[in-house]
C-alpha cells in the first residue's frame, strides 16, 4: 500500500541466487570428495575413475562457488578481512577458516590423484583394459603419494565440515524461524545442518557418478544414491510437518514440489530402484536429476527463509 | 552506572510528517532510495465508523542482545563503550548476514560504501557530544523522547515510568532499546 509516503518498502532479500549456488556447489564439492576419498581409503576394488572425478571436481566446485560468493559482497575487495578479524560467535567466521582450509586440501588432493596414475603406471604393463586394474592393485606408495590416503582423511573431515557448515551458516540465524528451525523440535539441534549434509552427500555423489560415467560397476553406490534420496525425502517429511504452511506457498511451491521433490527426488528415487533392479545404466537422467534437485533445494530454503517472516 | 541510551517513541503524538526521515537523511548523507529511519502508515485498519491508522517510526532497534553482533564474521557490527550498536564501515566487508539476522529489517547495504549501513542515533556527529539525535531533535510532534534509560531523572525514565513502553518482536530476546508508547492509539 502506497497511500502515504514513507509506506514500508516491500522485504528485500539479503542474500539471492548467487548464496543459493554457493552452498550448493559446497555442497556439491564436500560430497564428491567425501566420494573419492572414503572409496579411496575404504574402497576394495577402487575404481579410478570414480576416484578421479570425486577428487577433479572439489577445487573447481569451491573455487567457482567462492567467487560468487566474494562477488555477492558489498565490498569485494575487502573479502581478505574475513581472516584477519575473527568472530568467534559468528558462524560464518569459523566457516570461513574450514572452506578455506578444504580448498587448499581439496586442490592438495586433485593434485595427488592426478599424479597417481603416473607412479602407478611405473613397471605396469599397461593394456586398454589392464588400466582399470592397475589402478586397483595396490603399489607402495613413495614420495609423495605417501600423503595421499592421510590427505584423504583430513579432507574428509573438513568435507564435512564444508557440508554442514553450509546448514549451520543459515540455522545460526535465530531469528529466522525457517532456517533455525529446530530437529523434531529438539532444542538446540538445528536441522538444515542434517539436510544440507544428506544433500551435500546425495549431490556430490551423483556428480561423481556422472564424471565416472564409463566405469564398470557402480551398484554399490547407485545403491547408496537410493539410500541417500530416501533419507532425504524423510528429512523433507519432517522439515514440512515442522514449519508453517506459509514456506511452502506463492511462487516457492511450484520450486518445492516440482524442482525439490518431484525432480530432486521422486523421479531419481523411481528411476534409480528401476535401474538398478534391471541392471539398466541410467546413470546420467538419475544423477543429473538428483543435482538439478541439490540446487532446487537451496533456493527454495534460501528464498523460504528470507521471503516469509 | 554505565549509561543505557533508550529512544520512546510516543505513537499517538506522531502525526506522520516524516521530518525524521528527512533530518536523518541531512544529518547523516544517507545515498538516494536507502533509509536509515522512515515512518511508514500503519493502517487504515477496522471498518466504518470505527477506523484508525497511526504511524510506526522504524529504524534500528538498538538491541542489547543484537543479532547482528552476534553472526557478524568480522566483528564490524558491535556495541560502543555506551552500548549502542554500530558498524565499522572499515572491518564490514558487505557479506550481509547481519541483514538476514536483524528480524527488525533495519540494516541495508550502503550505495555509496558498499558497507552494511543502519542508524547511529547519530552517535559520531550529535550524541557523544551530549545532543540529542537528529531525529529527535526535529520531531514537529514531541513524539520522540531519548536519553539515559538508567538515570531516574531524565525525560525517557520518567516517561516510561508512567506508560506502558513496547519493544518489536519481543519473543526474539532481542532486548530492544526503542519503546513503542501506544497509549491512546490501539
Amino acid at each position: 500500500m502506497d497511500i502515504t509516503w514513507g509506506a514500508s518498502a516491500s522485504h528485500e532479500i539479503a542474500w539471492g541466487g548467487m548464496i543459493a549456488v554457493y552452498l550448493f556447489l559446497a555442497g556439491i564439492a564436500a560430497g564428491a570428495f567425501l566420494t573419492a576419498a572414503l572409496t579411496d581409503l575404504f574402497g576394495k576394488n577402487r575404481p579410478a575413475k570414480l576416484i578421479r572425478a570425486g577428487a577433479y571436481i572439489p577445487p573447481i566446485a569451491i573455487v567457482v562457488g567462492l567467487l560468487l560468493l566474494v562477488f555477492d559482497l558489498g565490498r569485494p575487495l575487502s573479502f581478505w578481512k574475513l581472516i584477519f578479524n575473527v568472530n568467534f560467535s559468528s558462524v560464518m567466521s569459523l566457516g570461513t577458516f574450514i572452506i578455506s582450509i578444504f580448498t587448499a586440501v581439496a586442490l592438495v588432493y586433485a593434485y595427488l590423484i592426478w599424479a597417481w596414475p603416473v607412479a602407478q603406471a611405473r613397471g605396469i604393463q599397461i593394456t586398454v583394459a589392464g588400466v582399470e586394474a592397475a589402478a586397483a592393485r595396490e603399489v607402495p606408495a613413495s614420495g609423495l603419494q605417501a600423503l595421499r590416503k592421510p590427505v584423504a582423511v583430513v579432507g574428509s573431515l573438513l568435507a564435512f565440515g564444508t557440508a554442514t557448515y553450509t546448514g549451520f551458516l543459515l540455522s545460526a540465524v535465530s531469528t529466522n524461524t525457517f532456517w533455525s528451525v529446530p530437529f523434531l523440535g529438539i532444542s538446540g539441534v538445528p536441522f538444515l545442518p542434517f539436510l544440507f549434509l544428506v544433500s551435500a552427500i546425495s549431490t556430490g555423489l551423483a556428480a561423481t557418478l556422472i564424471g565416472a560415467i564409463d566405469c564398470s560397476d557402480l551398484t554399490l553406490y547407485k545403491k547408496v544414491d537410493i539410500v541417500l534420496l530416501a533419507i532425504e525425502i524423510l528429512l523433507l517429511i519432517i522439515l514440512y510437518t515442522s514449519v508453517s504452511s506459509a514456506f511452502f506457498q506463492g511462487g516457492l511451491a511450484n520450486l518445492f514440489w516440482i524442482g525439490v521433490v518431484v525432480i530432486g527426488l521422486l523421479l531419481p528415487l523411481i528411476l534409480a530402484i528401476y535401474g538398478v533392479s534391471k541392471h539398466k545404466n541410467l546413470v546420467v537422467p538419475v544423477c543429473g536429476m538428483v543435482v538439478v534437485g541439490g540446487l532446487a533445494l537451496r533456493y527454495f530454503v534460501v528464498y523460504a527463509g528470507q521471503m516469509v517472516r | 552506572m554505565a549509561k543505557h541510551y533508550a529512544m520512546a517513541v510516543v505513537v499517538a503524538k506522531c502525526i506522520g510528517c516524516q521530518a525524521c526521515t528527512v533530518a536523518c537523511k541531512f544529518q547523516n548523507n544517507v545515498p538516494e532510495g536507502q533509509y536509515r529511519t522512515k515512518t511508514p502508515v500503519v493502517g487504515p485498519k477496522g471498518t466504518f465508523p470505527n477506523v484508525s491508522m497511526y504511524f510506526e517510526k522504524q529504524a534500528c532497534q538498538m538491541c542489547q542482545n543484537a543479532p547482528c553482533v552476534e553472526v557478524c564474521p568480522t566483528k564490524a557490527s558491535h556495541y560502543n563503550e555506551a552500548g549502542v550498536v554500530l558498524v565499522d564501515v572499515d572491518k564490514c566487508v558487505g557479506c550481509k548476514y547481519c541483514l538476514t539476522a536483524c528480524p527488525y529489517d533495519a540494516r541495508f547495504i550502503n550505495k555509496d560504501t558498499g558497507a552494511a549501513d543502519k542508524c547511529t542515533f547519530c552517535w559520531e556527529a550529535r550524541v557523544s557530544k551530549g545532543q540529542v539525535p537528529a531525529c529527535v531533535s526535529t520531531c514537529v510532534g514531541g513524539a520522540l523522547v531519548f536519553g539515559d534509560e538508567k538515570d531516574s531523572n531524565s525525560e525517557i525514565a520518567k516517561l516510561l515510568s508512567k506508560n506502558k513502553g513496547e519493544v518489536r518482536k519481543e519473543e526474539f530476546g532481542t532486548r530492544p532499546s526503542i519503546y513503542y508508547i501506544f497509549e491512546g492509539v490501539k
